[in-house]
């Protein structure tokens, strides 16, 4: 049979086939030949998919079916099968709604959906790159910064603002290209000092914000090209691929020749300051797509407000490197000490793109924490110097104001003191160098039960998590130890067996104890999870906190490790709460789980009683291996001056108590800022920072399991 | 092709290896050994822990016997057991007996690996008696004065059951390591590979960043082992940036997105 009598009896087939799914509907469309050769023309499996459609749109509606087949080869033309199951939905979908005109209307233009469609497949969302670009900020260097999306594109030196979606070019990748260099352009403004303090403030005085900002925003686009130029040559690349192809290129050009002082690698922003004079009668050039825009008055807001919060922090530090130089820290009562110490700092090594600093006090160079290390190297972003003011070490007088009320009796009402499960601990004061015994009253309460749904709710929506949580808790389970010396077992100990021989050679009693054996690991493990309750939680905080909870708790079953949880919160020392969760004795059952969800955020975190009466808890297992791990969301804060140092101070004395008894900590949060005072409270590898609250469920369970294997 | 084998207690380090001194870690550890004091080194990975060993091996004029710690280690393994030999019992040494014995430097690497009631075995080696009980022979051994005993660990590990316990590490000297400044480890980088010194420039910078990374995703940054990996593929005539992908970012990190951001910063710099 010769080909051309084939392909015909094949398109009889196939027309046949499809007038019968749209029970002859077909014929009375016209042209029907030539779209069933088009289809004849489909790879096999187009055509199969073209065969399950029409039958499947032909249930719901025989014309609607019949349009779908018209126009199903072009749509294949201009699509991907994925595209074309889209194209479908987007009809039925229209069907379903408003109706047969709708969908026929969306079956028969195809080429305005492929047209959407394209344009949708383009664009590249923040939501796709922001893990990224987190990283790759972060790697770049200097303070960290925050990424989020703003309705225009700027930097305020905290947060880089991006947009929502770049849909700039015709490819994915360039689009996923332009938010890197979007972020790397604001994360250079922050970086070579666009907006140190003394341009901000000459900025704001001395210049109209309409005329002359954005000519400084295009003199500081051009400075900051070239020392991207001098530090990042690939950057520096992937930037002049997209600048040189823009119609703007040859102004851009006009401007650079104009502004050759920039080019310079000692020019900075108060060169831009000095130019922007000159340039006021040409013509702006337009901003390149990685530009971004200016605002002087958001900065100045950032920049303020962090200039002041960093300066106190690092006075403070200060304070405590002098106390521990002199030995103040056991001292009762010597503390108007006020011998003033010199503290110097060097710039180590090469300037350039790694900061790093050298601390001495009267000459002698100091061991720097890496909170510090950082603290300073923001403070030297805004300053381009260390301003003097800034190295004097905080006056004891500040804090004693703050801690007023503290020693105040006029807390808020006090326990209702029945006298049942209220515990006093003392706590630790550091202003004055000594406990307050006796301080802090504690009660422990129940969590009234919460509903049940929410259990089942978290293991649907977290299944595949789950799933692969058991499985690597389950590899903890399966590794087993070889267990040598044994009386008997899978195989002989041979190290055992010579020892046993030589015995015998030697005319002593020969040993039994000569088999190996594979027994499972021992875990003899305790573990605490102490889960903030405070205000701050309120939201999503408290769902995640709730959906890591349950997540471990199903894994945590499967290992058979002891553990307890407890939440805690409270409102000033005389009202401080521990819930209980789940204690030792206590099963995974059905009050158990309603607890969990009945988590709420309450009042506070006075974080150092809490730790010391689960430590005290946790202390009376006996298990080999004791753990307390912290879900929180933020630093140690109460009402009537628990905060900054000395809640921190507090905790981090609690912690050093339970350290003593053999208890370890690990602090899980998601605060951003945790670096600046976890690794001071806990020590330096005892916390985990999670960047994104939705992936805690899945991240405590994992470190759980780093942490005990 | 003839293979060299070498008695452990016959391991002089002949050629001076290359080491760049970060600190006074070379005049603590040669008092230390003066003064018959052991020494445990604290640091990161690949920050030149081992090398440094090595050096001192070689400046101090001794013997290195290295052993690098699992959690199957045994006592006997350290110490020495006794074989059957054609009906007869033999006793042989274990690496510390033989250190001891030789008056060598015995370097214990990663000692928290090692079973925590294996490590205590060296507990009265390391305080002023100096003594190690062998006690299947009956003997205790007196180290002399040349013997030196040398762990190291690596503090940033998370496991809870990986910790060195206080009444070992309360007997050491210790010396924390950390990666040198970046215009060090650019030397490091240039001396151990001869590569160019702009490319070692760009990897040192490299690192520096993927080390800002370290807490925000890394659990630890690039070592400086890994640059000179790198260096090394850079020099054999791979692109620096597939060489930093290879050598480093796959060497870091699965995630997907963290890999990318890695890739991306060596796109930067290179």
């Amino acid at each position: 049979m010769s080909e051309a009598r084939q392909n015909l009896y094949n398109r009889i087939r196939i027309q046949k086939d499809l007038e019968r799914f749209t029970d002859g509907v077909l014929a009375r469309h016209d042209n029907v030949e030539s779209a069933i050769a088009d289809i004849a023309a489909l790879e096999p499996n187009a055509q199969e998919f073209v065969y399950r459609w029409t039958e499947l749109i032909g249930e719901s509606d025989k014309e609607l079916a019949a349009c779908f087949v018209m126009r199903s080869a072009s749509a294949f033309g201009a699509l991907e099968k994925d595209g074309v199951q889209a194209w479908i939905d987007t009809a039925m979908d229209a069907f379903d709604n408003r109706g047969l005109g709708a969908g026929i209307e969306v079956f028969e233009k195809p080429q305005d959906f492929v047209e959407r469609y394209s344009g949708q497949h383009l664009r590249c969302g923040f939501d796709e790159v922001v893990s990224f670009l987190q990283h790759f900020v972060t790697g770049l260097g200097g303070r960290e910064l925050r990424i989020d999306t703003g309705e225009s594109t700027y930097t305020d030196t905290d947060t880089l603002y991006l947009p929502e979606a770049i849909s700039e070019f015709g490819a994915l990748d360039d689009n996923s290209s332009l938010f890197k260099l979007t972020a790397t352009h604001l994360w250079s403004q922050t970086w070579y000092g666009t907006w140190r303090y003394q341009v901000v403030e000459q900025l704001l005085r001395h210049h109209s914000l309409d005329f002359d900002l954005p000519i400084f925003n295009r003199l500081e686009a051009i400075r900051l090209q070239a020392c991207i130029e001098r530090d990042y040559p690939g950057l520096a690349r992937q930037f002049s691929a997209f600048a040189d192809n823009s119609p703007h290129a040859s102004r851009w050009a006009e401007w650079r020749e104009a502004a050759v002082d920039l080019l310079d690698p000692d020019a900075d922003a108060t060169t831009s300051l000095s130019l922007i004079e000159k340039f006021h009668d040409l013509p702006l050039p337009e901003l390149l797509p990685f530009h971004g825009e200016m605002f002087a008055g958001k900065v100045r807001q950032a920049l303020f407000a962090r200039i002041e919060r960093e300066k106190d922090a690092l006075q403070h530090a200060l304070r405590d490197m002098q106390d521990q130089a002199q030995g103040n820290d056991g001292g009762e009562g010597d503390e108007p000490d006020q011998e003033m110490v010199d503290f110097e700092l060097m710039e180590d090594g090469e300037g350039g793109s790694d900061m790093s600093f050298q601390l001495s006090m009267d000459g002698e160079t100091l061991q720097m924490p890496e909170h510090l290390q950082e603290l300073i190297g923001s403070i030297m972003q805004d300053f381009g110097e260390m301003p003097e003011e800034h190295m004097k070490p905080a006056d004891l007088g500040e804090y004693a104001d703050d801690l007023l009320p503290q020693s105040g009796e006029g807390g808020d009402g006090s326990l209702d003191a029945d006298g049942k499960d209220v515990f006093t601990y003392r706590e630790w004061d550091c202003v004055r160098n000594r406990f307050r015994e006796a301080f802090c009253r504690l009660k422990e309460m129940d969590v009234p039960p919460g509903e049940e749904s929410f259990i089942e709710e978290t293991l649907d929506k977290h299944r595949g998590i789950l799933k692969s949580i058991k499985k690597t808790f389950e590899a903890v389970l399966g590794e087993s130890r070889l267990l040598r010396r044994q009386l008997d077992g899978d195989d002989i100990d041979f190290d055992a067996l010579i020892d046993a021989m030589i015995d015998r050679e030697m005319g002593l009693e020969m040993s039994d104890y000569v088999y190996t054996r594979y027994r499972n690991v021992d875990r003899n493990i305790a573990v605490m999870f102490m889960v903030d309750m405070s205000g701050s939680t309120l939201g999503w905080v408290n769902d995640a906190e709730r959906e890591s909870l349950v997540l471990l708790c199903e894994a945590l079953e499967m290992l058979k490790d002891r553990y307890a949880i407890y939440g805690f919160s409270g409102r000033t020392h005389k009202r401080c709460e521990v819930y209980r969760i789940k204690t030792f004795e206590d099963n995974y059952d059905l009050e158990t789980k309603q607890r969990i969800s009945g988590i709420k955020p309450k009042a506070y975190t006075r974080m150092g009683v809490a730790i010391r009466h689960l430590g005290h808890l946790l202390n009376l297992s006996r298990a080999r291996t004791k753990l307390l791990i912290t879900l929180s969301d933020g630093r140690p804060e109460d009402y009537g001056g628990y905060k900054g140092r000395y809640g921190i101070e507090d905790t981090r004395h609690a912690l050093l108590e339970l350290k003593r008894d053999g208890i370890h900590p690990f602090c899980i949060t998601i605060d951003n800022e945790a670096q600046e005072y976890l690794p001071h409270m806990y020590g330096a590898a005892n916390y985990a920072v999670i960047d994104e609250v939705e992936k805690l469920p899945y991240k405590v369970a994992d470190i759980y399991r780093r942490l005990t294997t | 092709m003839s293979i060299q084998a070498i008695r452990t207690e016959e391991n002089f380090v002949t050629e001076e290896p290359y080491y760049q001194a970060v600190g006074n870690e070379i005049e603590v550890f040669a008092a230390a050994f003066q003064n018959q004091l052991p020494i445990l080194l604290k640091g990161p990975t690949g920050c030149g822990k081992t090398r440094f060993i090595e050096f001192m091996a070689w400046y101090l004029k001794r013997p290195m016997i290295t052993v690098a710690c699992h959690d199957d280690l045994t006592a006997s393994d350290l110490v020495g057991r006794f074989l059957l030999k054609g009906g007869e019992t033999v006793w042989v040494d274990g690496p510390v007996t033989r250190a001891v014995r030789s008056g060598s430097i015995c370097y214990l690497d990663e000692i928290v690996e090692a079973r925590k009631d294996t490590s205590v075995i060296i507990h009265p080696l390391c305080d002023d008696r100096r003594l190690l009980p062998v006690e299947k022979l009956g003997e205790l051994l007196q180290a002399p004065p040349e013997f030196s005993l040398a762990i190291s660990y690596n503090p940033g590990y998370q496991s809870v059951l990986k910790d060195l316990k206080q009444s070992t590490r309360q007997r050491f000297v210790a010396i924390e390591f950390d990666y040198p400044d970046a215009g060090s480890e650019q030397t490091i980088v240039e001396k151990e590979t001869d590569i160019d010194a702009q490319t070692a420039k760009q990897l040192v910078k490299f690192g520096g960043m993927t080390r800002n990374l370290k807490g925000s995703g890394l659990d630890e940054g690039a070592s400086t082992r890994l640059l000179v990996n790198a260096a090394k593929l850079i020099n054999a005539g791979i692109t620096p940036v597939v060489a930093t992908d290879t050598a480093v970012a796959q060497a870091l990190t699965d995630d997907l997105d963290m890999l990318k951001a890695v890739h991306e910063l060596s796109r930067s710099v290179f």
